[in-house]
């Protein structure tokens, strides 16, 4: 692998209008990552290989060099399956949304700001066709992100540090995982990421580079219902707390009594509130949904695990560049 | 006085646990001094004395008064070692380096006995006898731990 960058797409409903749009701006890019792996979140999924038109733009993934796969997604919402690529073992992920075609330089820009060692994200301009030519007054922190527009809506005209990103960005990948507490729609689970990454210390930058991002109509990820908006805005209000939640034996609680003072503002659900004060697991059910994220035992499965039950606690919780 | 912490928690199919160490007697009788049982109820007694249920404060004193304990891999280790009472733990097929403490001596008969998947249920797990160690082996730690006090 040349650089050690997967792209990654997550798709439902545009296999005919932007999708192959967004594909063939990939091949067209003057850096290419070394794979494309396309997230297929549609509710009747089709073989793409039988599309003809598919068959042309994955002929010339292959004569480009640049590895590509489809994985039939868990319909679980967008985040599900970045979280996927996150930790497919690439050193950089390039994400790009369906409906959005980016022009050529675009990868290339982000690289160039990325390998910086201090960059955990580099985004561009996400310019809507057709009238984006003035560049939009915004900070970009996170504090105001209810009060101002989102700085990538315009041209950017030199490299910045902001807070956090969204739609299409390159991030260094495996650092930080995808809220899997957000619903299907996983409204802000880009923001949520990103800051993550500013949080633990690394920085996250817009640049000079453009990304068209068509907004199609029809299909797309998002549609849901308004609670579904209600409940990930509940867990985006606690992005700067560190929700923990020990749903695991008594044991493990106090193991974690070791790691806790080290965390940086939890927010804490707890199985035994005599050892570990905090909510109750029926609360965090209630305030998350989903919790599986948070098991211990999962993740030290999924990491391969061979290190001691407080590393694997640090791992989890106390996360620092 | 010495606390044993005999068993794990019970599994839901009921099958022996494979955490449960299958030479108690033998240790118990090869260790001349008291011995203090911890657990739950329901759980086969050992020992004269059974403390059931007892509270974490309760816990405390009793694991404060003794010169040193035995437990197999349960709560009661991380228990003790966050108390600093070092004591000696039995293992089978889990790994004392993810799931021990170095504080303790951690008497582990052979990695090759672990089980492949350190974290899934032990319910996916059959017993076997013959992954942990010798009782005249624990009797020795237990004396080694009480002969540097």
């Amino acid at each position: 692998m040349a650089n050690n960058i997967l792209c990654s797409i997550s798709t439902r409903g545009r296999y005919d209008t932007t999708l192959p749009l967004a594909i063939l701006s990939v091949i067209n890019q003057t850096l290419k990552p070394d794979a494309l792996v396309i997230f297929d979140d549609n509710d009747s999924p089709e073989d793409l290989r039988n599309k003809q038109h598919y068959v042309y733009l994955f002929q010339m993934l292959s004569s480009k060099g640049i590895q590509w796969s489809v994985i039939f997604g868990e319909r679980k919402g967008q985040h599900y399956n970045h979280q996927k690529a996150n930790t497919m073992g690439y050193k950089w992920v390039w994400r790009l949304d369906d409906d959005t075609v980016a022009e050529p330089d675009t990868l290339e820009k982000l690289y160039n700001v990325a390998i910086r060692e201090d960059a955990g994200a580099v985004g561009g301009s996400i310019l809507t066709p057709p009238n984006h030519t003035v560049p939009i007054q915004a900070t970009g922190k996170i504090e105001n992100i209810n009060n101002e527009p989102n700085i990538q809506w315009g041209p950017i005209v030199k490299t910045q540090e902001v807070d956090h990103l969204h739609c299409s960005f390159l991030y260094r990948a495996g650092i930080v995982d995808y809220d899997l507490s957000l619903t299907r729609v996983a409204h802000r689970e880009e923001t949520l990421f990103t800051y993550g990454l500013k949080k633990i210390g690394y920085k996250v930058f817009v640049t000079d580079c453009v990304t068209w991002h068509l907004r199609n109509p029809q299909g797309g990820i998002r549609d849901g219902q308004l609670e579904m908006f209600e409940h990930d805005e509940r867990i985006f209000q606690l992005k700067d707390k560190t929700i923990v939640v020990l749903d695991c034996g008594m044991g493990d609680h106090i193991v974690f009594k070791h790691v806790l003072p080290d965390i940086n503002n939890p927010l804490v659900f707890t199985c035994y509130p005599e050892i570990i004060p905090g909510k109750s697991i029926a609360e965090a059910h209630q305030l998350l949904g989903d919790i599986s994220q948070y098991n211990i035992y999962g993740k030290m499965d999924q990491w391969g695990w061979k290190g001691s039950l407080e590393e694997a606690f640090r791992k989890m919780y106390v996360r620092k560049k | 006085m010495i606390v044993i912490a005999p068993w794990a928690k019970k599994m839901r199919n009921d099958q022996p646990h494979p955490k449960d160490y299958p030479y108690w007697q033998e240790v118990i009788d090869g260790l001349d001094m008291p011995i203090v049982q911890v657990g739950v109820a329901g759980e086969k007694q050992l020992v004269k004395t059974f403390y059931q249920n007892v509270s974490l404060t309760r816990l405390t004193e009793i694991v404060n008064e003794c010169q040193t304990w035995i437990a197999v891999d349960s709560f009661f280790q991380h228990f003790c070692w966050d108390l600093g009472k070092r004591g000696v733990v039995l293992w089978g097929q889990s790994d004392p380096n993810i799931f021990g403490h170095p504080e303790n001596i951690n008497l582990l008969r052979d990695r090759k006995y672990l089980r492949e998947k350190q974290f899934w249920w032990w319910e996916q797990c059959d017993f076997k006898k013959d992954a942990f160690v010798d009782p005249q082996i624990v009797i020795d730690a237990v004396k080694q731990i009480i002969n540097k006090q």
